[in-house]
């Protein structure tokens, strides 16, 4: 073990905080949905308390465990999460929910591959981006192999289909490529051929094509394809600037469906108000700027990569989950961070907390 | 070249700063959607969020002149069920059926119905002050109740087309209903409440019931008294005759207030589902169009005296026809009135004379002057369905169209018109426009929230001119074809009508539309009247003067005695037809005397009256009629007895 000094007591004091308002939240957005489904109005609350507990004692480990020991394994737990996103595929392996299929059940508690393929894979980058640095430089031996297997898993999670985790893993690897000192004229055609072969998936699938048609004009398709958003601009409407108090959303009774998950932020917005949502994205960039912090100052290249890659995660999420709630992005169904309902999601983003910890333990001073 | 520390560090400050970026934006959005334009989401979620229960409003009554309820709402309550509500259909339909009857399936199938509310049908309308306040007491979620009243007709059948009907849903669909639909309805309230995605009260939130105003009451410039007049009359022709239809108006002709309107055949609205439509669709008053014929006559005249064409003291010679453009006009009498003058032309309705007349002014004159009495235009009187009659074009009048137009033939009009214009000569010459509502009623302070008040379209004679046709008219009655109009004291002015109906193209044997236009007093008229029987079926011979005549003549005489209007002295007296007229005879004073006394006294008065008793006593303390009113030979004077003079007040 190197020197053992206090990690950032900021980013787990951020995240707490993130924590708890997420957790208060999905109580609040799910009384509804969840006494209509399940009987019972804290069906949702409870099992998001269970995954904060396991969440957290994820982030304490990771915190406490060398990072370096992920640079190690980074070989077997890309591996692992390439099984397992074939494997979700297998019809009566994979769970179909909301039409995708993307999950591995055990009971009513399910796994999303995709979430952990997220993380291993900028593990993997962050560790082979700084075995041999110097290889960005070139575009078939730096950038090429990266973006191979970056599509690959792409192409795999858009079978199930998730665009939404697709654009989050594009998005930080694209971003983890950029620190990582690849050259800007191998950027500017990756942008390019980026930009066409988005065109492309969503030219292949009419849904896609909806969704962004919904999201140019939602109050021209109110019933169909523009219902999530303008529910969602509703609610954010209504909440004003002080909001409507916890509680007081109109919008969670079953006017916006799955509030506790892509649309958490509408209900918070609602009932927080502009206050509120403004102080929860304040929150977001204090943690961004201290997880950044810690990029800046690891003790080595795979601990700047890495704290970089994940914060690049959260941040991406952050951002596409808020400009979908606020209209300005399609719906492409992606989490925020801590704030959203869901296992997967909550535990493995706590787990990255501790891993960004663990590195700001290690830091170098200045 | 080598990927230094340093320039990872610097990318890595380009991306904070670039995420940085993207929150600020995320954060302008926010202020765009949650500060700025949080009103209009605002609005939005309001819609969205906000259910509304209609509750109709209690719809204004429809009074007469002297504020007597022709029409009003009487009082009923419906339920109202909104299916999301319902936790329970099967209980609910359980409880609701026990006070309602009906199947209990039946209710719940209701209750159950996808949509956001329904009537309980037909069992939960209309519900009486009991079932209204057991249901009340249940409380049951979901179930509310809504004030949905019953048209009620006090009169039945009186005025029909006037006042209209309702359809189904609470709107007017004819007459005054339709006309003052909006007046009438109020505005309607809301039981509001909050809901969920599915139309389900949010529990915790708060139901708002949101008041109806109820509508005004229209009062009406029609007189029930009058109106009743109006309509006995009609019973009477339609006995006697058996015609298609009849019309009659009476109106007031200094205000252009309507008193009477009343048709045949008519209905009672409260059951008009169960008649023809044109029945209950036509009101003939305005509807109906038609050649005038004779009363026509009256433009032709007041045009030429206007125009100074004629004094009603010059000569015709009338051979009993008139040639224009080589056709023979014959007159309705064979063999023509041979000398007499213009007054006599007017009295005997003598064609030939009148054709004269049209030509003495020409087309454009006499035809303008139709125009100014407002025949060809609508009179815009408040009610739905009105014609416009049919003039010839101008271009088209050759001499022959002006001598057929000047007595009354080839052009079509309406009733209402026509009343119109003999008004303007009754009140001195102004058309005025013909007003049927007098105002609008606030049913809470029962105070004037709007008056009608009289609208004068144009002047169209002089009142010396108005005047004159009046007394030529007074003639009429007093001494021409109108005589059967007659009623002493009253000074009854008026024309008589008889239009052959075209039928195929050719003027029909026995179908004709009779008709008779007065006004009383004729010096200065308190009304006007005029009755148009179409196709009557009499033994004699078809004509105005014999079938309409007297209906006016009833009509004005009760009117103006409801009125308070004194028979007076000084009129035209009748010009006794021999064989035809009745000899009248003065009633003596009888009253205050024994009862011996005034048997004596009518013996010696001369007068050939028989006497009829009421009650017993020796002592005479009233007659009936009074002293003084002229009463056909043979007639009956009843005494009535007292056993002493009664005390003077």
């Amino acid at each position: 073990m190197r020197s053992q000094k206090a990690a950032d007591l900021l980013i787990p004091l951020v995240t707490l905080c993130l924590l708890v308002i997420g957790v208060l939240m999905v109580h609040s957005a799910s009384t509804v949905l969840s006494q209509e489904r399940f009987h019972d109005a804290f069906y949702y609350f409870k099992r998001q308390v269970l995954f904060a507990v396991l969440g957290l004692l994820s982030m304490w480990f990771m915190s406490r465990l060398d990072y370096h020991l992920l640079q190690k394994y980074s070989r077997v737990i890309v591996i692992f999460c390439f099984l397992f996103l074939v494997l979700v595929l297998v019809p009566h392996v994979g769970q179909v929910r909301g039409g995708s299929r993307a999950w591995l059940g055990i009971g009513t508690f399910g796994i999303q591959p995709s979430e952990f393929a997220k993380f291993g894979l900028l593990i993997f980058f962050s560790s082979w981006f700084s075995q041999r640095p110097d290889r960005m430089l070139f575009f078939s031996k730096g950038l090429l192999p990266p973006l191979l297997v970056m599509s690959a898993a792409v192409l795999l999670i858009m079978l199930e289909p998730d665009l939404g985790q697709s654009a989050v893993i594009a998005g930080a690897t694209m971003i983890l490529i950029f620190i990582a000192g690849a050259p800007m004229k191998h950027l500017w055609s990756l942008v390019g051929t980026g930009t066409l072969a988005f065109a492309g998936l969503i030219a292949a699938a009419p849904y896609r094509l909806a969704r962004v048609l919904s999201f140019l004009d939602p109050w021209k398709y109110p019933d169909t394809i523009g219902y999530h958003i303008i529910m969602s601009l509703v609610a954010l409407g209504q909440g004003a600037l002080l909001g409507s108090g916890i509680g007081g959303s109109t919008q969670k009774h079953l006017y916006l469906p799955e509030p506790q998950t892509d649309f958490i932020f509408a209900i918070l917005a609602e009932e927080l108000g502009f206050i509120g949502a403004v102080a929860t994205l304040l929150l977001f960039a204090l943690l961004i700027f201290r997880g950044m912090r810690t990029a800046w100052r690891a003790p080595d290249r795979f601990g700047s990569y890495l704290a970089a890659g994940l914060v690049s995660i959260i941040a991406v999420q952050v951002m596409i989950n808020v400009g979908v709630v606020t209209g300005l992005l399609p719906v492409t169904g992606i989490t925020l961070p801590f704030l959203s309902y869901g296992g997967s999601s909550l535990t493995l983003m706590l787990t990255a907390v501790g891993i960004i910890m663990n590195i700001s333990r290690q830091a170098k001073a200045g | 070249m080598r990927i230094t520390p340093t320039k990872v560090h610097t990318r890595i400050m380009m991306v904070f700063v670039a995420f940085l970026c993207v929150f600020g934006l995320l954060v302008g959005r926010l202020v765009h959607i949650q500060v700025l334009a949080a009103h209009f989401f605002m609005a939005k979620t309001s819609d969205l969020i906000r259910r509304n229960i209609p509750v109709p409003a209690v719809r204004g009554a429809i009074l007469d002149s002297q504020g007597e309820t022709l029409v009003y709402t009487a009082s009923a309550a419906s339920i109202i069920a909104v299916p999301v509500q319902i936790k329970h259909p099967q209980q609910t339909a359980q409880k609701l059926q026990k006070i309602i009857g009906g199947t209990e399936q039946g209710i719940e199938k209701l209750l159950t119905q996808k949509a956001a509310m329904v009537y309980i049908r037909p069992r939960g309308r209309r519900l009486d002050g009991a079932k209204t306040k057991a249901i009340r007491a249940l409380k049951l979620p979901g179930i509310y109740l809504t004030e949905e009243g019953r048209r009620t007709y006090p009169y039945g059948n009186m005025a029909a087309q006037v006042l209209g009907v309702m359809g189904g849903e609470g709107q007017g669909l004819t007459g005054i209903e339709l006309t003052m639909n909006q007046v009438l309805s109020g505005k309607k309230g809301y039981i509001q409440f909050v809901a969920n995605a599915r139309g389900q009260e949010i529990p915790g939130t708060n139901d708002e019931y949101i008041p109806p105003t109820p509508g005004e009451d229209v009062e009406l410039t029609i007189d029930r008294q009058i109106q009743q007049f109006a309509e006995r009359e009609i019973q009477n022709v339609v006995a006697q005759y058996k015609p298609d239809h009849v019309t009659l108006i009476v109106a007031n002709p200094k205000t252009g207030q309507v008193l009477a309107m009343a048709n045949y055949p008519n209905y009672n609205p409260a059951s008009w589902q169960t008649v023809q439509p044109q029945v209950y669709n036509r009101n003939l008053a305005i509807w109906q169009t038609f050649e005038p014929g004779s009363t026509f006559k009256i433009v032709t005249l007041a045009a030429a005296l206007e125009q100074k064409k004629v004094s009603l003291t010059d000569r015709f010679y009338d051979p009993g026809y008139y040639e224009v453009a080589g056709h023979r006009i014959r007159c309705w009498k064979a063999g023509g009135h041979g000398s007499q003058s213009y007054l006599n032309v007017v009295e005997n309705s003598c064609n030939p004379g009148f054709v004269q007349l049209g030509e003495r002014l020409g087309k454009e004159p006499l035809f303008s002057y139709i125009k100014k009495f407002g025949f060809g235009a609508k009179t815009g009187i408040d009610l739905p369905g009105e014609s416009k009659g049919i003039l010839f074009p101008l271009k088209r009048v050759g001499p022959l169209e002006l001598a057929t137009t000047s007595f009354g033939q080839g052009v079509s009009v309406t009733p209402i018109q026509q009343v119109m214009a003999m008004s303007a000569i009754a009140n001195g010459g102004l058309l005025l426009k013909p007003e049927i509502v007098k105002d609008l009623i606030n049913p809470e302070t029962k105070t004037v929230a709007k008056t009608y008040p009289s609208q004068v379209v144009r002047r169209v004679i002089s009142s010396q001119i108005a005047a004159q046709v009046r007394s030529a008219l007074e003639s009429v009655v007093a001494q021409g074809t109108g005589a059967n109009a007659f009623r002493d004291g009253y000074r009854i002015a008026g024309k008589t009508g008889t239009a052959q109906v075209a039928v195929n193209g050719r003027y029909s044997g026995t179908h004709y539309i009779v008709s008779f236009i007065g006004m009383a007093p004729a010096n200065d008229p308190r009304l006007v009247a005029y009755v148009a029987i179409d196709y009557p079926r009499p033994n004699g011979p078809v004509f105005g003067g014999t079938i309409a005549a007297p209906v006016v003549g009833n009509v004005l005489a009760d009117s103006l005695a409801y009125l308070g209007v004194q028979p007076s002295v000084t009129g035209l007296s009748k010009k006794y037809r021999y064989g035809i007229d009745p000899a009248m005879t003065t009633v003596p004073s009888l009253d205050n005397r024994s009862l011996n006394n005034a048997k004596r006294t009518l013996l010696e008065s001369g007068t050939i009256l028989r006497i009829q008793v009421v009650g017993a006593g020796n002592y005479v303390v009233a007659q009936a009629p009074k002293a003084g009113v002229k009463i056909p030979q043979g007639g009956v004077v009843r005494l009535y007895l007292g056993n002493s003079p009664l005390a003077k007040s």
